[in-house]
C-alpha cells in the first residue's frame, strides 16, 4: 500500500469502526443468534443449534398474521403515498405566490415526532368526538369505530402512514420538479399538449428517477414500520394484535417474551425479503431505463 | 402569411424590453432579428410564439389579429435555443407529440414524421433518443417537431448559438434550404450578423427594444441607417471616424478623403469600412502599425493621423510593420452621419 492510499484508508478509519461494530458485527451476531437455541447456565450450551428457531417462527399465527399486516402495509402506503405525493408536489410546483409556505406545511409531518403526531391522529380517530367520523357523518356515514375493532385497525394505521410517509416524498418530487427545464413545458404548449397529458407524458417520466428512488426507500421503510403501530395504538399492535407488523413481532419476541432466537429468525427473514424485494425492483426499473 | 407587428412594446418593471416595434413580414420570407443580447429581440420572438404577452400594440398574422391568441392556436412552430426536445421519448416520438396531441391517428401521424425527418435528414435516427443524437442531430429533430403540424410561421430562437463554428454555417444553410424547401414564413433570432446576412432575405436590427433599420442584408450592409448598424455589421469592424467638410472637403485630423462633395460644412462622424480602401499611390499616405493575417485578406493596422484605421487589403499584397503606403477610399463609401448618428449620405 502505497503511502497516499495508506492516509485515505486513515481517514476512513472512524467511519469503519462504527459500522463495523454497530452494523455489521449486530448483523453477523443476529444470524448466529437465530441458529441457537436458549442458552443454559447450567448446561452451558443451546438447547438447540439449527433450523428450530425458524420453524417455531414458521409455525407462530402471529408471525403469519405479520407478514400478511406488513405486505398489505407496503402494497398499499407506497403506491398511495407515491401518486398523491406527485399529485400534489405538482400543484405546490405550479403555486406561483405561497409556494415557500405549502412546502413547509406539507414537509411539517416529517420533521415532527411519530409519537406526538401518533396523539393527534388518535384524537382526530376518536370515534366518539374525533374529526374524521365527523366528516363522515356529514356524508350520513355512521360512526367508525377506528381504533376499537380490529377490522379497522389496519386502514387506520394505512391512512395515518399514507399521510405521514408523504412529505418525505413531496420533498423529493419537488426537487425533481425544478430540475425539469422550463422549455421543455413551453415546447409542450407550443405543441398543444392538454394538461393531464403533460403530466403523465413529460411530468412523471422526467420524475422517473425521483419515483424510483422514493418507491425503494418508501418500500424498505414500510417493512419496517413499527413507530407508527407503536405511537397510533399506545405501545399495542392495535385490537387484539390485528395490527402487529413484523417489526412489532420481532420487538415483542425479545422485549417483552425474551424468545431472543426467535426475534433474530424474524429479523433475518425481514432482511432477505426486503433484499430479494428492493433487487426486483432495481432490476425491473434498471431494465426500464435501458429501454 | 404576412406578419404585421404594430406598436408591439413589452415591458419589465420600468424597462422596455421591446420599444413600440412595427414591422411587416412578407410571406415565405426568412427574417433574421438581429442585435446584441438583451436588445429585446427574444422578446419579440416570444411575443409572436404567444408565450410571452405584450405589454402594448398588436400582432397580426396575414389578417387575423393574434394578439389575444394562445401560442397552441396560433399555429406557430417554435425552435428553442437549447432544442427543448422530449429527452425521455425517441426522436420519432418527438416529433409525432404535436400530432398526437392534435388527434392525429397513430399510423398517420407516423407518416407525416417520417416525411418530415426525410426532409430534415434524420430518417434514419427515428428510434434514438436526443441523448445519443449530436448537436446538429437534435436542431433538425427540433426543427421536424415544429414544422411538423404545418405551421404557418416558423420561429427560431438562436438556432445556432449551441453548435460549433464549422457545423453553425452547415447548419444556416440547412436552414435556409429547409425554410425554402417548406415555403414557411420564417423569423429567427441571432447574434451573430454574419449568420444574419447570409440566410436572411430581410434583417431587422434591434437596439435596446428599439427598432433600428429592417432591409435586405446587402443594402443595410452599405446603407446602414444609423453608427450602430454601421458597427454591428461586418467584420472587423466599421473605421468610426470624426470628420471636417469645408468647401465641400472630406477631411480627417487634416487628411483629405473626398474633394468636391455637396455637404454642409461642418464636423461629421462618418464610418469606412476596412474593405473600402484600395491602395493608391495618389491617395492619403498611412504607415503600417502591424498586420494580421486572416487567409484571403490581410488586416493593416495604421493610424489616420491620430485616428486608428483597419484597412483590408488582398492577401498577396506584401508589406511589413513601418512601411508607408497610400489609400483612397472607394466613391461611395464614405458614410456620413449627422449629430443624432443618423445616415445622412454616401461620399
Amino acid at each position: 500500500m502505497d503511502k497516499k492510499s495508506f492516509k485515505g484508508y486513515l481517514y476512513l478509519l472512524p467511519s469503519i469502526i462504527i459500522m463495523l461494530a454497530f452494523t455489521v458485527y449486530p448483523l453477523i451476531r443476529a444470524i448466529i443468534m437465530s441458529f441457537l437455541g436458549d442458552y443454559s447456565i447450567i448446561n452451558h450450551g443451546y438447547s438447540s443449534i439449527g433450523f428450530e428457531n425458524y420453524k417455531n417462527l414458521f409455525a407462530d399465527p402471529d408471525f403469519a398474521k405479520s407478514l400478511k399486516n406488513t405486505s398489505i402495509y407496503v402494497i398499499c402506503v407506497v403506491p398511495a403515498s407515491i401518486f398523491l405525493s406527485l399529485v400534489i408536489a405538482v400543484l405546490i410546483n405550479s403555486c406561483k405566490r405561497f409556494k415557500a409556505l405549502f412546502q413547509t406545511i406539507y414537509f411539517l409531518p416529517y420533521v415532527t415526532s411519530v409519537i406526538a403526531i401518533g396523539i393527534v391522529w388518535r384524537w382526530m380517530f376518536n370515534s366518539n368526538y374525533g374529526l374524521i367520523n365527523y366528516f363522515l357523518g356529514l356524508f350520513g356515514i355512521d360512526p367508525v369505530q377506528w381504533l376499537n375493532l380490529p377490522q379497522y385497525a389496519m386502514p387506520a394505521l394505512i391512512i395515518f402512514a399514507i399521510w405521514k410517509s408523504m412529505a418525505f416524498n413531496i420533498l423529493i418530487f419537488l426537487a425533481g420538479l425544478q430540475t425539469i427545464p422550463e422549455d421543455i413545458y413551453r415546447a409542450a404548449r407550443i405543441d398543444s399538449t392538454p394538461r393531464l397529458r403533460v403530466f403523465t407524458r413529460i411530468t412523471v417520466p422526467q420524475l422517473a428517477p425521483m419515483i424510483v428512488y422514493s418507491s425503494v426507500i418508501g418500500m424498505i421503510g414500510a417493512f419496517k414500520v413499527y413507530n407508527e403501530v407503536f405511537s397510533l395504538f399506545q405501545g399495542k399492535a392495535g385490537p387484539a394484535n390485528s395490527a402487529i407488523t413484523i417489526v412489532y413481532y420481532i420487538y415483542d419476541k425479545f422485549y417483552n417474551s425474551y424468545k431472543y432466537g426467535v426475534a433474530a429468525a424474524g429479523s433475518v427473514v425481514l432482511f432477505l425479503i426486503i433484499l430479494a424485494l428492493t433487487q426486483i425492483q432495481l432490476r425491473v426499473t434498471g431494465e426500464k431505463k435501458k429501454k | 402569411m404576412d406578419i404585421r407587428i404594430e406598436n408591439l412594446t413589452k415591458t419589465y418593471g420600468t424597462l422596455n424590453a421591446v420599444d413600440h416595434m412595427n414591422l411587416t413580414i412578407k410571406d415565405g420570407e426568412l427574417v433574421g432579428l438581429l442585435g446584441p443580447s438583451g436588445c429585446g429581440k427574444s422578446t419579440t420572438l416570444f411575443m409572436l410564439s404567444g408565450l410571452t404577452t405584450p405589454t402594448e400594440g398588436r400582432i397580426y398574422f396575414g389578417d387575423k389579429d393574434v394578439t389575444n391568441i394562445s401560442p397552441e392556436d396560433r399555429e406557430i412552430g417554435l425552435v428553442f435555443q437549447n432544442y427543448a426536445l422530449y429527452p425521455h421519448m425517441t426522436v420519432e416520438d418527438n416529433i409525432t407529440f404535436p400530432l398526437i396531441n392534435r388527434r392525429v391517428n397513430k399510423a398517420q401521424a407516423r407518416e407525416m414524421a417520417l416525411e418530415m425527418a426525410k426532409v430534415v435528414k434524420i430518417d434514419q435516427l427515428m428510434k434514438r433518443k436526443p441523448g445519443e443524437l449530436s448537436g446538429g442531430q437534435q436542431q433538425r429533430v427540433a426543427i421536424a417537431r415544429a414544422l411538423v403540424k404545418k405551421p404557418q410561421v416558423l420561429l427560431l430562437d438562436e438556432p445556432l448559438s449551441n453548435l460549433d463554428a464549422k457545423l453553425r454555417v452547415e447548419t444556416r444553410e440547412e436552414i435556409r434550404r429547409i425554410q425554402q424547401e417548406v415555403k414557411i414564413t420564417t423569423i429567427f433570432v441571432t447574434h451573430d450578423q454574419e449568420e444574419a446576412m447570409s440566410i436572411s432575405d430581410r434583417i431587422a436590427v434591434m437596439k435596446e427594444g428599439v427598432l433600428q433599420q429592417y432591409e435586405v442584408p446587402q443594402t443595410m450592409y452599405l446603407n446602414p441607417a444609423n453608427v450602430f448598424v454601421s458597427r454591428f455589421l461586418g467584420t472587423p469592424e466599421i473605421n468610426s471616424i470624426e470628420v471636417d467638410v469645408k468647401d465641400g472637403e472630406i477631411s480627417a485630423n487634416g487628411l483629405v478623403l473626398r474633394k468636391g462633395v455637396k455637404l454642409a460644412d461642418g464636423h461629421y462622424k462618418a464610418g469606412i469600412r476596412p474593405e473600402s480602401f484600395y491602395l493608391d499611390e495618389n491617395g492619403v499616405s498611412l504607415s503600417v502599425d502591424s498586420i494580421r493575417m486572416t487567409g484571403r485578406d490581410l488586416l493593416i493596422f495604421s493610424k489616420l493621423g491620430s485616428t486608428p484605421v483597419r484597412v483590408l487589403v488582398h492577401s498577396y499584397i506584401q508589406v511589413a510593420e513601418g512601411d508607408k503606403f497610400g489609400v483612397s477610399v472607394r466613391e461611395g463609401h464614405i458614410l456620413i452621419f449627422d449629430g443624432q448618428e443618423k445616415l445622412i449620405g454616401r461620399f
